[in-house]
């Protein structure tokens, strides 16, 4: 009775406790208007870390300015007119702000991607703990604990996968729209560059008429 | 004793409800704040957020606001809204991908009354999960009654499969981006060679026209 009563305690405790749901990586991309700023904020506990990327992905130039405060109001970093950028901090406990800076700019609106890698917050617990549940220690109970460890290798290394994915699609990204504008440009410039050699000629075309016009009409 | 442990157990999911660690910003009364996702056909997105007021009396964020509401609102690819609703003061909203691309999430304050109460300052904790992450595996494991290892090994498959469909999207992505970039390859050749065209024949016809006006006039 007491192993089964046991093992419902461990599956509810791991299950409940998130074990393997709700990750604390976050990214987001938002677009930051002309002549703005945009401040966003973490909450941190003592002794983790705070890895923030950062990338522009479309907007004229592809510049952004870049801040990260600590608690205190100290700024931690700070980056000018960057297109990407990438900062680790060792966290005490308190809110850390970040802010994207668009005010050099007067026109271009800046699509920004960043991303929040939070390590050693505390909160998924250690999956050590389970074994102070587990009753008796017998052949099978190690090889479940062989089984769990390389599961756990595994679900750790396609996140980082998944991550890695993140990163390269933002890059991805940046880069079709970069091209997309350069084909708006070709198409505008062109048009606009063939209408005025057209213009142009028919213009010098009648003015050296109207000087000769005029003469002959003085002459008489 | 199975009592004590299923509370338990369902206290500890309640726990991983909350988007307690999320990212936080603050937003103004009628300000919208956008966020765009970029995600592959078929993918689930989970939104939660929580939102709390700034309070003068005691100098601090209150921990919810009845009455205060959020409106959300979603775009997909071809800018058609998909999902157009107003939300509590803590809410969920998920939807379904069902075009790849870019879709937008945007969120605004439903309240006319704020500046009153708390000098425009509201607080959203914001955490967008897409795809695997949102997967519920407490709940898949009560409904195909798997044993945790059977669970694992499930979240290792869905995990592998997220990332074959951000594969495979980015397949799609990266033909679209072969496209554009040769479109603007032979329209750059073309176009030039247009205007090279275009000019030749405006010179050779000033020319003539030029020649036969100075004729005569009995200039030539």
């Amino acid at each position: 009775m007491w192993p089964t009563v046991v093992f419902s305690l461990f599956v509810q405790w791991s299950v409940g406790a998130g074990a393997f749901t709700q990750s604390l990586d976050s990214d987001f991309t938002f677009a930051l208007p002309a002549g703005r700023k945009e401040c966003f904020y973490q909450t941190m506990e003592k002794d983790a870390s705070l890895e923030i990327e950062y990338q522009v992905l479309d907007g004229a130039g592809l510049d952004v300015d870049f801040y990260l405060y600590s608690p205190s109001g100290h700024v931690l970093f700070s980056d000018f007119r960057k297109s990407d950028g990438v900062h680790t901090a060792e966290t005490e406990a308190g809110d850390y702000m970040f802010c994207f800076d668009n005010s050099f700019s007067t026109l271009s609106e800046k699509v920004i991607f960043f991303e929040l890698i939070l390590d050693n917050m505390g909160e998924g617990e250690d999956s050590e703990d389970w074994k102070e549940y587990m009753q008796g220690a017998d052949m099978l109970d190690l090889k479940l604990e062989d089984i769990m460890d390389s599961i756990n290798g595994v679900k750790a290394r396609l996140g980082k996968s998944l991550q890695i994915q993140t990163v390269l699609r933002a890059f991805e990204a940046r880069d079709r729209n970069l091209q997309e504008s350069n084909y708006e440009r070709v198409n505008v410039w062109s048009c606009t560059n063939m209408v005025v050699m057209v213009l142009v000629s028919c213009i010098q075309v009648y003015l050296l008429r109207s000087l000769f016009d005029d003469k002959r009409k003085t002459r008489t | 004793m199975t009592v004590v442990a299923s509370c338990v157990g369902v206290l500890l999911l309640f726990a991983w409800f909350t988007p307690s660690k999320a990212l936080y910003f603050h937003i103004g009364e009628t300000e919208k704040k956008c966020f765009i996702e970029e995600i592959p056909d078929e993918t689930m997105v989970i939104g939660k957020y929580r939102t709390q007021l700034w309070d003068k009396q005691t100098g601090s964020f209150l921990p919810a606001t009845p009455g205060l509401g959020m409106h959300v609102e979603i775009k997909d690819p071809d800018t058609k809204v998909i999902l157009s609703r107003q939300y509590g003061s803590d809410g969920r909203f998920t939807f379904t991908s069902h075009t790849p691309g870019e879709h937008q999430i945007c969120l605004h304050s439903n309240s006319t009354k704020m500046a009153l109460f708390a000098g425009g300052k509201l607080r959203v904790h914001l955490d967008i999960q897409v795809g695997e992450h949102t997967n519920n595996y407490p709940e898949i494991a009560a409904k195909d009654k798997l044993t945790e290892l059977q669970l694992r090994v499930r979240q290792l498959l869905d995990q592998v499969e997220q990332i074959q469909k951000e594969q495979n999207y980015q397949r799609y992505r990266e033909e679209r981006f072969r496209m554009t970039s040769e479109s603007t390859n032979q329209r750059v050749l073309w176009w030039s060679i247009a205007q090279t065209v275009i000019l030749i024949i405006t010179a050779i016809w000033q020319m003539r026209h030029l020649k036969s006006f100075f004729e005569a006039k009995k200039l030539v």
